[in-house]
């Protein structure tokens, strides 16, 4: 029941934060966000009570498993979140083409994909339909690396 | 309105096929891709719709929303990701038919419902256009807030299987929508310092996150989407799946009459939408159903209320637009600004000086959705195949894509960060049976609900009691009250035989 715990810890924390930031503010402002958060208050209490009863009867306990399991998959899913985040980070130097390919052929990688074949066709695909939807047909203003400013030089 | 200028105008609209077709492909592409919205693409080809007559730019504009509204549920059914916030209640059963091998029946079921649940809706707004432009009038703040009550209903009825997980969701939604600056005093709340929240919560980086990312990194768990028969399901399709697929909608076409009818009227009311249009469909679908335990996991009813009511709200959403000058939507607005670029003065007037361009946009509407069907129904045996790749591939496409995605509405890295961590958000709720789609409705509907509410507040100095003062408002909360009685009334019947049993 651990794992129950995490989005009403979530909730309660924001609503509190939600609370605090509205403190000083006119009726307007914050009657809609006070009412809603102290419903979600008092419904995180019935959930709290709700799981206390199942422990107390000794139906559950306060275990993680089902937020992890099955724990094969564990190391996959960190992986992924971490290469995620360094794509993001990273892509005002990289450009969203050079990022989305090395992003892709890591992630691939690690999901335990070793053809060679697979790790160098499918992020250079995906990597050029992202180049030409984002870039050369939408034009929009996502970070350009090196691949970006490389290809507009021989376009233009 | 005489039928000959009727027929004129569906000819003429016909004659302009190569506008509308490019249009409906470019439609569905971006309806597939989360984060693609119709209207950034009409605004970064506003140079296009203005440098060409105003009848042709209408015909590509109302051709490529339309499409976009249909598209959205082809990923919602494929992988569990929604185009659009209108496709989001499609996951509820589409997904699950897509599990059970029934891909491509789920994708024709979409198709059909969003055609002719489109199409049934545009003929009637033809029809009735000077009637139904009034309508948008009798809802002020006090019925909208009540309109917003009822999807926060949904929250309860949609997470029926643990009702209290489900209020948790849906409020901790609620509560993330107000994220922002108030519409009063324009002061920041809950915004962690971010100037990028200052405007809220941006819905696409929500959508993606909760949907997308989420699901991705759920679908790890196995080698594919499909179990080892749906699998063989999809390996064998053939053209008898989109026949039956076809029947199937045939069956239930009451049901695509009357859903459609549910995403008229909701798009008739400025700012309302199709993501509560198709909510509440799918809620109200439920309801009277004979069968309501049954959905969510995979009924054909479940993939046509929504998907019809979404495409319901693309002519209700031009009525308020061109009768009244206010636009029913975002999109609506883009396409405002074009007609008045061209000249057209929006209004009532608008039907006696350009009839031709005001009952233009509905005809070239109904020709828009002719034509879909055409197009995107043989299309519906290949996409199914989708589920055939393994989630090695699947998953780590789909997060790098939608975050990808997440940039392209307000064009913010932080938007992609955000998406980031609503998919952490989501993968916790996801595991733990906290429901998503109710976490999202909240989201959705917070700023709306916060913005009805004071905006009667403040007519009424602070009374509540100004929420009962109007007559279609007690209308509505009788609905309401019904929509939440009924359910509770059905299970306890359902109880009594039980008990009359074990005794």
């Amino acid at each position: 029941m651990g794992a129950d715990l995490v989005i009403p810890a979530l909730a309660a924390a924001f609503g509190a934060y939600f609370f605090f930031s509205i403190a000083d503010l006119a009726w307007e402002a914050k009657a809609n966000g006070m009412v809603i958060g102290a419903i979600l208050l008092i419904l995180v209490l019935v959930q709290l009570v709700r799981i206390g009863m199942r422990l107390r009867a000794g139906d559950a306990d306060l275990g993680f498993e089902r937020l992890i399991s099955p724990r094969d998959a564990l190391p996959k899913r960190i992986g992924l979140v971490l290469i995620t985040i360094a794509f993001i980070a990273t892509m005002h130097w990289l450009g969203v083409t050079l990022g989305m390919l090395l992003a892709l052929f890591a992630s691939l990688w690690i999901l335990g994909v070793r053809s060679r074949k697979a790790l160098v066709l499918v992020p250079l695909a995906v990597a050029a339909c992202v180049y030409l939807l984002f870039v050369a047909a939408l034009q929009s203003d996502i970070p350009h690396g090196p691949v970006e400013w490389l290809l507009e030089k021989l376009l233009s | 309105m005489s039928w000959e200028f009727l027929l004129d105008q569906f000819a003429t609209q016909f004659g302009l096929w190569w506008v509308i077709w490019p249009a409906i492909l470019l439609g569905i592409v971006v309806g597939i891709l989360p984060g693609f919205s119709p209207q950034n693409t009409l605004i970064m080809l506003l140079p296009l719709t203005l440098s060409v007559p105003v009848e042709r730019a209408m015909a590509f504009m109302i051709a490529l929303y339309c499409a976009n509204h249909l598209a959205g549920g082809i990923p919602a059914i494929l992988v569990r990701i929604p185009g659009s916030g209108g496709a989001a209640a499609t996951t509820l059963d589409g997904y699950p038919m897509t599990q059970k091998g029934q891909a491509q029946q789920a994708l024709v079921l979409c198709f059909t419902a969003s055609v002719f649940g489109g199409l049934i809706t545009t003929l009637v707004t033809l029809a009735l256009l000077p009637w139904l432009s009034q309508l948008g009038l009798y809802l002020r703040s006090v019925e909208m807030v009540i309109v917003m009550l009822f999807g926060l209903t949904l929250i309860a009825v949609i997470a029926a299987k643990d009702t209290l997980k489900g209020l948790i969701a849906g409020f901790f939604g609620l509560l993330i929508g107000v994220i922002g600056t108030d519409h009063i005093y324009n002061t920041p709340r809950a915004t962690f310092g971010f100037l990028e929240l200052y405007d809220g919560v941006p819905l696409v980086p929500a959508l993606i996150g909760l949907f997308a990312i989420s699901e991705a990194l759920v679908m790890l768990e196995e080698k594919m989407i499909v179990d080892e028969a749906g699998r063989e399901r999809a390996l064998q399709a053939r053209w008898s799946d989109t026949v039956e697929g076809l029947r199937m909608s045939l069956q239930k076409w009451w049901h695509i009459v009357w859903t459609a009818f549910v995403g008229l009227f909701i798009g008739i009311v400025p700012g309302a939408g199709a993501s509560i249009a198709s909510f509440v469909a799918y809620q109200q679908s439920r309801l009277w159903s004979k069968n309501p335990e049954a959905y969510g996991t995979g009924v054909p009813e479940g993939v046509i209320a929504p998907e019809s009511a979404n495409n319901g709200v693309t002519s209700g959403t031009l009525v308020p637009t061109l009768a009244l000058g206010v636009p029913g939507g975002s999109t609506a607005a883009v396409m405002m600004i074009v007609l008045q670029y061209h000249g057209m003065v929006m209004g009532p007037r608008l039907f006696a000086t350009d009839p031709g361009v005001a009952y233009g946009v509905f005809v070239s509407m109904a020709v828009a959705y002719i034509f879909m069907i055409f197009t995107i129904l043989p299309l519906a045996r290949y996409m199914s195949r989708v589920v055939l790749f393994e989630t090695s591939y699947l998953a780590p496409i789909i997060i790098l894509v939608t975050i990808v995605a997440a940039f392209g509405e307000r064009q913010y890295l932080f938007d992609m960060a955000l998406a980031l961590v609503f998919g952490v958000i989501g993968y916790i709720a996801h595991k733990t049976s906290y429901h998503v789609t109710a976490m999202l409705i909240g989201i959705l509907l917070g700023p709306l609900f916060e913005q009805y509410l004071v905006r009667a507040l403040r007519l009424s100095e602070g009374n509540l009691l100004i929420l009962f003062s109007s007559p279609l408002g007690n209308v509505l909360w009788g609905l309401l009250a019904l929509s939440l009685v009924l359910p509770l009334w059905r299970g306890h019947r359902q109880k009594k035989p039980l008990v009359r049993e074990e005794g």
